[in-house]
């Protein structure tokens, strides 16, 4: 295959990666993502829980992650305004249940204001809290109230910045594992081999996340290692939408945050626990524990008067951090300044856009031709999101029906997505049954896809111009349906009765 | 100017399955001059075009037909009868003064009815919904998907198939998939009896020699792109796993039939009250709900047993709204209608106005043998066998009601029979 030639490659298309690529698009530079899924967004990015902090985890130890936490919660609401991604600033309550609770909230406190948070308070009116989160348990005493803490979409946000970097003249490569890299230098470029061919880049930006360690030792950088943690969640039924007005989160037994329940920008609540060591990326998986005594219980001790049977979905999301304290690893491989390390972790999506521009701007100009610093004159931040007819007043769908007919026919009847939007996240890069529902929720409503299913797959077949048998949920592998009567003909077998 | 079109008619009826046909059918016969009905599918019927299978229509046309052959009849009769029609067309939003928002492919509408019926069924208990543990593979659908699939769309789900609960609509699914040449490994029923019609279990699961598995459920699904493997395994009386009961089963496709919920995001929007038991908005004997000008029938209320049922009730819903629009508003009863021992529920919840007779719909909350159903203490009936998954249905004349104050409780007394 031909070989394809970029300034700058960057390996993996989670928010890391789509951050960078967005910042590296500012210099006058050609950018390419190659992801190794047939989606963007799909591994971790998909399973995070989707909060914004505020910096209340500070740890000495991480100054770097410190840096990105605080300026990123305090830079995320202009980004998404700019890339027209879902955003929603609504604070976060961490609450205690006695006075030794009490007294670690106020040891976070200070050692968050030390770090440099200052919007920060302590509330001990328990009027006030419940003024504030109606619903939460009477049994809490005190809370402490971060308003910077956001929610904000976390693949809505790598669709925003790759679409805007893809604007600006990125491109994007998916089902694009890289098997090997090589540094070539005499041409003084790296020499990629991709399941699409050959590639070559004069800077490689590694931000493969939980699989960074082993794109690293690619070229012999074996400096970090990476441990992964899993999280167990559950989304509630939009019936509660609202009864849950902030992140309220509870203390672990360490003293530190832990247990959380929120609200999501899409209206319906998530609940999650903390998050637990794993050795295994595909242990991607929910357990009966995990929901049912833990996740469940907590939310319950938060917000008991939303019951177990609203849950419309379970779900595990595997999290990738460098070993040891966590801190982020952002730095060129040793002995090959051009090959740039991004690897976040914890709070990576509240970091992200901010330690992108850390690599673009501090990073980036200590190892690169002063010729490749030159910026592009006519970069713009902004990008626009696709219509989402949920959203929409009803004088603007009446007027996007008579341009479009298409978004008048609604496919997905719990999230009411029409046909119209289906079409255009298939323009944007939807590929799969989960592209079209990540990007425009049908599936993702209280009835799973049920209707909506294979509708969506008869969308995709007709657009992606190939066989129902050919659509995938989330890339190979994964077919939704096969051929009626065909030859592949079943067996008898042992029957268990 | 808005582009947004109102529309104004008698009486609008959401959904377009058999209880909406048969509202609108009614409603025309008892001279109700507008008469739109609003369907969000491409075609009328509801569920029914992709039921294949016979046995619709016993009651309400008098012979067996099937989904079909059924929507057809009943479109013929609305057609006949001067029933206006949208099909593709969506209610997003209903508020309590009766204005209905829908789209189409042509327009936003407003709709201002002077009543209205809320006829939009029910859909399928998700996957999700179940808190299954494991992964999240491909192959995962609800019987009825399942069913689309094969009967509309011409593509199968899988080949390899197990199959959790046993409603009627997973053993119908259970015997079309054999039929079709796949390999059904297993039904899986938590409970110790099965969910649906004997009738099923017979035509479906016996006659084609497939594993039961009552007592048990489904402990873990595994795969990473599309389902390699279910854990199975039997649960106690709790319904808590019983551990070394697991079985392993290879197969790529699991289907969900694990019950059927009132689709009521709607009706919540106008206010209207629901009850937690059927899922449904509460209602009287004339099919109002708590919110004026609003009457619901079908499976939107409670899940029918038969297609007939849910065309009949609505049916009564519709005479009610016309003489609602008509202007008659009396009522001249107020009975709480409520459940007693064994039954987990009735409908109507109330009885506000003396007519011929009241209806009374409940199920028994277990399989019991010599079952004596009592109302109050003015009636009482014997049943050899009552079960869960067979709705009870007791017609009695209204004057027995004359002199009841207050509260009804429905009771039912027999032998636990599993």
């Amino acid at each position: 295959m031909k070989l394809k030639s970029f300034d700058v490659i960057v390996i993996g298309a989670g928010v890391a990666g789509a951050a960078v690529a967005r910042e590296m698009t500012k210099y006058a530079l050609s950018v390419a993502v190659l992801e190794k899924n047939a989606e963007v967004a799909c591994e971790v990015t998909k399973g995070t829980h989707a909060i914004v902090h505020a910096g209340l985890s500070v740890n000495p130890l991480t100054p770097l992650k410190n840096r990105g936490e605080l300026m990123g919660a305090a830079m995320m609401g202009q980004l998404c305004a700019d890339l027209d991604v879902k955003y929603q600033r609504i604070g976060k309550l961490l609450v205690a249940f006695d006075e030794t609770q009490v007294a670690q909230l106020k040891a976070l406190m200070q050692s968050a204001k030390r770090l440099g948070l200052m919007d920060i308070e302590l509330i001990e009116d328990r009027s006030r809290l419940l003024e504030m989160e109606p619903n939460l348990n009477p049994d809490v005493i005190a809370a402490l109230h971060t308003p910077n803490t956001g929610i904000v979409s976390p693949w809505g946000l790598v669709y925003g910045l790759l679409e805007n970097a893809q604007d600006n003249g990125a491109s994007v490569f998916v089902e694009c594992a890289v098997t090997g890299i090589r540094w070539d230098a005499e041409a003084q470029r790296f020499l990629l081999d991709t399941r699409q061919g050959p590639f070559s880049a004069k800077y490689v930006v590694n931000a493969a996340g939980p699989f960074s360690d082993k794109v690293a030792a690619m070229v012999g950088d074996t400096s970090f290692q990476i441990s992964l943690t899993r999280q167990e969640k559950v989304i509630f039924d939009k019936n509660y939408q609202g009864a849950v007005r902030h992140v309220v989160r509870m203390l672990n037994n360490m003293g530190a945050p832990g247990d959380f329940i929120c609200p999501t920008v899409y209206g319906d609540l998530m609940a999650g626990v903390e998050v637990k060591p794993t050795d295994d990326f595909d242990a991607c998986h929910t357990t009966q524990p995990g929901i049912e005594e833990h996740v469940l219980r907590s939310s319950a001790r938060l917000i008991p008067t939303i019951p177990a049977s609203a849950v419309i979905r379970p779900f595990s999301g595997v999290l990738n951090q460098c070993a040891g304290t966590g801190e982020f690893v952002i730095r060129s491989a040793p002995q090959l300044p051009r090959f740039l390390n991004f690897v976040l972790g914890g709070s990576g999506l509240t970091a992200c856009y901010a330690m992108a521009q850390y690599l673009s701007l501090e990073v980036f100009p200590t190892v690169a031709d002063a010729a490749d610093l030159k910026t592009r004159g006519d970069f713009n931040p902004c990008r626009k999101d696709m219509p989402h007819v949920h959203d929409l007043e009803p004088e603007e769908l009446a007027e996007l029906i008579a341009r479009d007919p298409r978004y008048g026919h609604v496919i997905c009847r719990c999230e009411t997505v029409t046909e119209g939007e289906i079409v255009e996240a298939i323009r944007r890069g939807a590929r799969s049954v989960d592209g079209v529902k990540f990007r425009t929720r049908a599936g993702m409503g209280r009835c799973q896809g049920g209707f909506c299913g294979p509708r969506v797959i008869a969308i995709l077949s007709r657009e992606l111009q190939i066989p129902p048998e050919a659509v995938t949920k989330k890339g190979p592998g994964s077919y939704m349906v096969t051929a009626l009567r065909d030859d592949h003909s079943v067996k008898g077998e042992a029957e268990h009765v | 100017m808005s582009k947004i079109i109102t529309h104004e008619t008698d009486l609008a009826i959401i959904g377009g399955g058999p209880a909406g046909l048969g509202a609108a059918i009614r409603a025309k016969a008892s001279g109700v001059k507008n008469v739109l009905l609003i369907e969000r599918s491409e075609e009328l019927g509801g569920v029914l075009p992709q039921c294949i299978h016979n046995g619709f229509g016993l009651h309400y046309f008098k012979e067996s037909l099937t989904g079909p052959a059924y929507t057809y009849k009943m479109l013929q009769d609305a057609q006949r009868a001067g029933v206006d029609f949208m099909t593709k067309t969506m209610a997003i939003r209903v508020d309590g003064e009766n204005r209905i928002t829908a789209l189409n492919r042509d327009r936003l509408l407003e709709i201002r009815p002077k009543a209205t019926i809320l006829c939009m069924g029910c859909r399928e208990r998700s996957f999700g919904a179940l808190r299954i543990p494991g992964t999240r593979p491909a192959g995962i659908y609800t019987a009825g998907t399942a069913q689309r699939l094969i009967n509309i769309e011409g593509k199968m789900p899988g080949k390899r198939v197990v199959i959790l609960g046993s409603g009627d609509i997973g053993m119908i699914m259970a015997r079309r998939l054999t039929l079709e040449g796949a390999k059904v490994l297993a039904v899986v029923e938590i409970m110790p009896f099965i969910g649906g019609l004997i009738r099923n279990e017979v035509q479906c699961l016996r006659d084609f020699h497939i594993p039961v598995y009552v007592s048990h459920t489904i402990k873990e699904v595994r795969g990473t792109d599309r389902i390699e493997k279910i854990v199975v395994t039997r649960v106690d009386q709790n319904r808590q796993y019983i551990p070394g009961t697991e079985i392993e089963f290879d197969a790529d496709t699991l289907l969900i039939s694990a019950g059927l919920i009132p689709e009521n995001e709607l009706s919540r929007m106008a206010g209207i009250s629901m009850n937690a038991i059927t899922g449904g908005p509460v209602v009287d004997n004339l099919w109002q709900t708590s919110t004026p000008g609003f009457f619901a029938g079908g499976n939107v209320v409670h899940v029918h047993d038969l297609a007939d049922y849910a065309s009949e009730s609505a049916g009564m819903a519709a005479a009610n709204a016309a003489r609602y629009i008509d202007g008659d508003r009396s009522q001249d009863l107020d009975i709480e209608v409520a459940a007693g021992a064994n039954i987990r529920y009735v409908v109507p919840n109330r009885i506000s106005k003396l007519q011929e007779t009241v209806s009374f719909y409940m199920r028994v909350t277990w399989p019991l043998a010599d079952a004596t159903v009592r109302i109050g203490d003015i009636y009482e009936k014997h049943f050899q066998f009552a079960r869960p998954s067979e709705q009870i249905r007791i017609d009695l004349p209204t004057k027995e009601l004359a002199h009841v104050h207050g509260q009804l409780i429905v009771s039912c007394e027999g032998e636990r029979a599993v």
